[in-house]
């Protein structure tokens, strides 16, 4: 049995389009690196995963009422390697979190910092994170 | 006189076989360990906006001289990529998949290397997404249709003058990040010491159905000398693709 299949060109539907912010793993295109907005709120879930960490934050969003707020980091492993712990941040934790925001404007963002309930900043540790904007 | 005699026969006899054996033992470097890839990290694109991001890419991929139909599909799937990622849908690859990358991209390095050299093997894992990968040693290449084609190939190879010759076939036919390959796809590798101790794999890559013509590339590592790898398991995921290609959100169901 011949396995010669070659790769003809398909200019037909690429397959799976993912809808929704969260992702499992694809590229940070879908982040505006040209600004940065500012979630000062509490933690509803923290998820320490491969292949991008999660924080969810409850925090009055833009208007004033209370948003649930979807932020992505990046792989645990580069966090670990960059001093990370999966201890450092818990459900209930009062924190202040710097994203770079999805374009299509909905409460979710590329977590850039978080600044802990006891003051400490940490950087996010995102692969070329610098390219991201953080503006006041 | 006697004793002398003999501790020179000894010598003279012994001598040979000691010196071909530290020969065997020099021919055969020691690349065990973990490697980190060396890398310009400064790779970025500006968009129209003019904001930068960072331009993820195979190694090599954007030497690949694609024949006019490849070059013209991948053009097409770049616009339909770029709207997907502009409606805040992005398209699933592999690693959307936790598929990892595949030959030859996981030696891109994307996160540690551990090399492990046993008896008649040599063991590459990548750290991201747990790639395994194994180079038979001193052993002949299959034909390529008695290779069951996958993400890794067979891979195949013998050291000669402190260079790991690899061959690999078997790969099956993709777009990974862009870039085609047929099954026909014919991987060579030779991995060495560089003069200034960095690790090198010198990758060439031949197939005649994508490639107007084969083409080369070399990623570098050091040693990442006090690291204990990582696991990473990618099915850990908030997120999972159902049947319609959609994705939704796992039940609860993490038990710590």
């Amino acid at each position: 049995m011949s396995l010669a299949k070659h790769v003809r060109p398909v200019l037909a539907v690429l397959g799976l389009v993912i809808a929704g912010p969260a992702l499992s793993h694809h590229s940070f295109a879908m982040y505006d690196n040209t600004r940065s907005i500012t979630v000062k709120g509490t933690v509803s879930k923290w998820q320490w995963t491969n292949p991008h960490a999660y924080l969810e934050i409850d925090a009055p969003g833009e208007g004033g009422a209370m948003t649930h707020y979807v932020l992505e980091g990046t792989s645990i492993n580069l966090m670990v390697r960059a001093g990370w712990r999966s201890n450092m941040i818990k459900v209930g934790d009062k924190v202040t979190a710097v994203a770079a925001p999805t374009k299509d404007g909905k409460a979710s963002g590329l977590l850039l910092e978080v600044t802990f309930a006891n003051g400490e900043t940490k950087n996010m540790s995102i692969p070329e994170g610098y390219t991201f904007k953080r503006t006041p | 006189m006697y004793k002398s005699f003999v501790s020179f026969l000894c010598l003279v006899c012994f001598a040979p076989l000691v010196s071909a054996a530290q020969q065997a033992s020099k021919a055969i470097p020691d690349i065990t360990g973990t490697w980190e890839t060396i890398r310009d990290t400064k790779r970025v694109i500006v968009d129209e906006k003019g904001g930068a991001r960072p331009q993820y890419q195979n190694a090599g991929a954007q030497q690949a001289k694609l024949k006019p139909e490849f070059l013209k599909e991948r053009e097409a799937r770049a616009k339909i990529a770029s709207e997907a990622d502009a409606r805040g849908e992005p398209i699933v690859g592999r690693t959307a998949q936790c598929q990892g990358n595949g030959m030859p991209s996981m030696m891109n390095g994307t996160f540690p290397t551990e090399i492990l050299q046993s008896k008649g093997q040599v063991t590459i894992i990548q750290e991201i997404y747990t790639q395994v990968r194994r180079i038979y040693l001193d052993k002949p290449q299959k034909k390529l249709d008695d290779i069951e084609p996958g993400f890794y190939g067979h891979s195949v190879g013998h050291w000669e003058g402190g260079v790991l010759h690899v061959d690999t076939l078997g790969i099956k036919a993709a777009w990974n990040m862009n870039t085609p390959n047929s099954d026909q796809i014919h991987i060579k590798e030779r991995i060495y010491y560089a003069a200034d101790g960095t690790l090198r794999d010198e990758i060439t890559i031949e197939d005649p159905v994508v490639l107007e013509e084969p083409y080369t590339y070399t990623v570098s590592y050091r040693r990442l000398p006090d690291y204990e790898m990582l696991e990473y398991v990618c099915e850990d995921n908030h997120y999972y693709i159902d049947q319609s290609g959609k994705q939704a959100l796992r039940p609860e169901t993490q038990g710590k």
